[in-house]
């Protein structure tokens, strides 16, 4: 069991087997769905709220995503932390600033060109997710498990634009 | 209050399970875009499978009832999608 535990890179079935009976259980004892983009715009309420309280009265913020500590906002502090013990257990841990070996490879070892992107592209991601109304985990996971239309309807979209995007950032590489 | 800690443990078994399917990595999430590894696609098509089977069978032994399901916004869904996909694909998390 530990050996598992400690192991670097689990099979994605047997991680996802593990996420899925997370999800059953989250289900079961409290109708939680576990979701990690509604996390931030929980946190972005209360930003506004504090530096500029005009920008958080609409309805977005009052009926749709009410600022505030939610549990979104709980889910995504337990996700880091566990991230965090995984990569601990298996040493896998370490802070980087350019994150990727095929990063490095083909854009460069630049640091602040990885951040812009990463910068931009998650504005990109939370404000589609906003959209949608939910990302990868709340929608297409957390939907699609009662067949939720809207999920599938989701993961479409997400590899229609998903696939050109990687495509055009990889141009002769793709 | 129950609610805030029972969070927290789902989301500390969340986090475990994408560290360990290599998810908090940029190749991982990019490839899956370039059709060069689809560990994304394997993981989460297996929690779907999973999740969808567990909470089935729970609502038909009777243990559970269906929660309401996300609203389907065709447009909303969709373009949201579309954006979602591209600050995906590019930031690679």
């Amino acid at each position: 069991m530990m050996k598992l535990l400690k192991q670097k890179e689990w099979s994605p079935y047997l991680a996802g087997i593990l996420l899925g009976m997370v999800y059953v259980v989250s289900i079961v004892v409290s109708y939680i769905i576990t979701v990690a983009s509604g996390a931030f715009e929980n946190i972005g309420g209360l930003l506004a709220q504090a530096v500029y309280p005009n920008l958080a009265n609409n309805t977005y913020f009052k009926f749709v995503m009410p600022p505030g500590i939610t549990t979104a906002v709980m889910i995504l502090l337990g996700i880091i932390i566990g991230a965090f013990v995984s990569a601990k257990l298996s040493g896998d841990f370490k802070l980087q600033i350019v994150s990727d070996p095929q990063w490095k490879r083909v854009f460069g070892t630049s640091i602040w060109k990885r951040w812009v992107v990463l910068f931009i592209g998650g504005i990109i991601l939370e404000f589609g997710a906003g959209i949608a109304g939910g990302c990868t985990s709340g929608l297409a996971i957390g939907g699609g498990l009662f067949l939720a239309p809207s999920a599938f309807i989701f993961i479409a979209a997400m590899f229609m634009s998903g696939i050109p995007t990687a495509m055009l950032m990889y141009w002769r590489k793709y | 209050m129950f609610e805030m800690i029972f969070s927290l443990v789902m989301g500390l078994g969340f986090g475990f399970a994408l560290q360990k399917a290599g998810l908090g990595k940029y190749n991982k999430i990019v490839n899956v875009f370039r059709f060069t590894d689809l560990a994304v696609l394997k993981f989460m098509m297996t929690t779907l499978a999973v999740a969808m089977v567990g909470v089935f069978a729970l609502n038909t032994l009777g243990w559970i009832a269906l929660p309401a399901i996300p609203a389907t916004y065709l447009v909303g869904n969709l373009v949201g999608g579309l954006i979602f996909g591209v600050g995906m694909a590019g930031a690679g998390f």
